[in-house]
């Protein structure tokens, strides 16, 4: 099994090991961890953790606008990891997932992959 | 047709209206996306003046899975089905909007202290269906449709879950969708042979919060769609543009042989108004119109966000919130093409009119309603949806949500908040909650559709 370790930075350094092939929502929940999750296909945000080092692949993921990715945003129930991670989970990791829309306007390039216009195309 | 029988419900809204007055709430409260990992849960609360246990929790009954964000939910019978003796308005479908979980609840063996009788499980529906996101439950006689927000993907437009009255799959209800882009509420009316439905967006756009920009660009709703309800699909569409930006709750008049029905478009803050007209086309016109707000701290003014409407029994008021605003409207629409402000109140809100209601910090907007049936007394709670109410009020996550009652006067019309009742979900044992849709256990103001 190819596995990465992963450290939940909020949750006083606790490493878990974990298979680059499942899901970090599973792979965590299976050694005891408690997270919150809602859809588990990666399309309701519930379940979003902070990565602080490292890499996942979360292609699956639509939840996520292109802010909430460069801030380093995860969907944790498509996520696998590509790599060891460090990782802020749960609520307290949410403090720049959610903002007014009103007040705090997305730019072209940050909405969601499927609408967002390339930075560079913007003149 | 006033038979001294039999089945659930009642005759006609007017003898529903006659009904006791409700001595016990049903509402929905929520621990998904406030960092309280525990199940969402089922209160119940004392509605009785007289008893000592007026205005508090008397039960809760917790689901089985935690992150459901439970959020609408209906009754297995309503008064369509009132001449079926065999039918009885016992259970509460609850379904979980995140999880696709249907929770059948039933409320009728110890109305004080519902019990869980099965759950129809998400993935289930997913795989027997290709659906997901159930919202809005009503019954058809002695059947149950469910508008299903996504497909098990969480892509727009889903369609509509068939149950049968043992709460087994049917399948999908719907012949076709046609063009529709959205699913959200609908509301049938036989004698026309209608239903109308309106539109929210893919849950995978609304569910991880609101992003104003995705509206531009189509992610969100601006038509109502009128089906032909027999042929089960639809059949005329009205594009309502900017009129009709995220059109929501959907409201026929109670009165079964009534054409007129309104919905609100929660982001342009208007209530729109269709009927059949003589030469029996549909027609729509914009009826109200809430004006945006300044606000000290914004660089554009507020919009109302039109969260809900409702009719009262008789027709004769329409009640709905302005979510971001912070008042509850009721408007007089015994013409339906001129309605008239009547009476309005405050609680919470982003103006900041009314930061505190009988001794509680309301945090979070008027949002889901619900009328008694003799139409004296409203009942509001304060949180929309998890993503968005922390979007938008997020000290709701520490302050919880909280129910408030509105003494609604029938006969000149106006609106006085209750001094007395009072439900402060912050104060809940586990940690705050969020409150959302109410229903009584004798049917209410948005459950019961007349054949």
């Amino acid at each position: 099994m190819n596995t990465h370790s992963i450290t939940l930075a909020n949750r006083n350094n606790a490493r878990f090991d974990v298979d680059a092939k499942k899901p970090l929502l599973d792979s965590l929940r299976a050694q005891g961890v408690d997270l919150p999750y809602g859809c588990k296909y990666g399309g309701c945000i519930t379940c979003a953790a902070k990565l602080v080092s490292g890499s996942v692949n979360q292609q699956a993921q639509v939840a996520l606008n292109n802010r909430q990715l460069n801030d380093g945003y995860v969907i944790l129930c498509v996520a696998r990891p590509t790599n060891d991670c460090v990782l802020e989970i749960g609520v307290e990791s949410h403090d720049r997932l959610y903002r007014n829309p009103f007040l705090d306007p997305l730019q072209p390039h940050e909405l969601k992959a499927d609408i967002a216009v390339p930075q560079e195309d913007i003149s | 047709m006033s038979e001294p029988c039999c089945g659930p419900g009642y005759a006609s809204p007017a003898e529903a209206m006659q009904a006791p007055q409700e001595k016990l709430l049903y509402t929905i409260a929520i621990y998904t996306g406030t960092g309280i990992q525990k199940p969402d849960y089922l209160v119940t609360i004392d509605a009785d003046s007289e008893s000592p246990t007026y205005s508090q929790v008397v039960s809760r009954l917790e689901m089985p899975g935690i992150g459901d964000e439970l959020h609408h939910m209906g009754w297995n019978a309503c008064s369509s089905c009132h001449g079926d003796a065999g039918m009885e308005r016992k259970y509460l479908i609850v379904p979980g909007v995140r999880s696709s979980n249907l929770h059948i609840v039933d409320c009728a063996t110890d109305p004080s202290n519902p019990s869980l009788f099965k759950v129809i499980d998400g993935a289930e529906i997913k795989a027997k269906t290709n659906l997901s996101a159930p919202h809005t439950i009503h019954c058809l006689g002695s059947e149950i449709i469910i508008s299903m927000l996504g497909d098990a993907q969480g892509n727009a437009p889903g369609g509509y879950l068939h149950l049968n009255k043992d709460f087994e799959i049917v399948g999908r209800w719907e012949n076709s969708m046609g063009d529709i882009k959205f699913g959200y509420d609908f509301w049938y009316q036989p004698r026309h042979n209608v239903m109308v439905s309106s539109e929210w967006a893919a849950p995978n756009t609304f569910m991880p919060g609101f992003d104003l920009e995705e509206v531009g660009h189509l992610k969100y709703g601006r038509e109502i769609h009128f089906w032909n309800f027999e042929k089960k699909e639809p059949e005329q569409t009205f594009y309502l543009g900017e009129d009709g930006l995220i059109p929501l709750e959907v409201r026929f008049h109670h009165d079964p042989a009534s054409s007129h029905g309104f919905v609100g478009a929660a982001l342009s803050a208007n209530i729109i108004h269709w009927w059949k007209d003589d030469a029996d086309q549909w027609q729509w016109e914009k009826i109200i119109d809430v004006e945006n707000e300044p606000h000290p701290e914004w660089p554009i003014p507020v919009p109302g966000v039109i969260s809900v409407i409702l009719l009262s029994m008789d027709d004769r008021f329409l009640y709905f919130c302005n979510w971001l605003h912070g008042d509850i409207r009721q408007y007089d629409i015994s013409d339906p093409h001129n309605p008239k402000l009547t009476g309005q109140v405050w609680m919470g809100g982003l103006l900041n009119k009314a930061p505190m209601v009988n001794g509680v910090k309301v945090t979070g907007g008027p949002q889901m309603i619900q009328l008694s049936l003799d139409g004296k007394r409203l009942y509001v709670t304060t949180s929309l949806f998890s993503t968005w109410d922390n979007q938008f009020y997020p000290e709701i996550r520490t302050n919880g949500g909280c129910m408030l009652m509105v003494n609604c006067d029938t006969e000149s019309g106006g609106m006085e908040i209750d001094k007395d009742f009072v439900v402060d979900f912050g104060k809940e044992p586990n940690g705050p909650s969020r409150c959302h849709e109410t229903r009584y256990p004798g049917g209410d103001c948005t459950s019961d559709i007349w054949l």
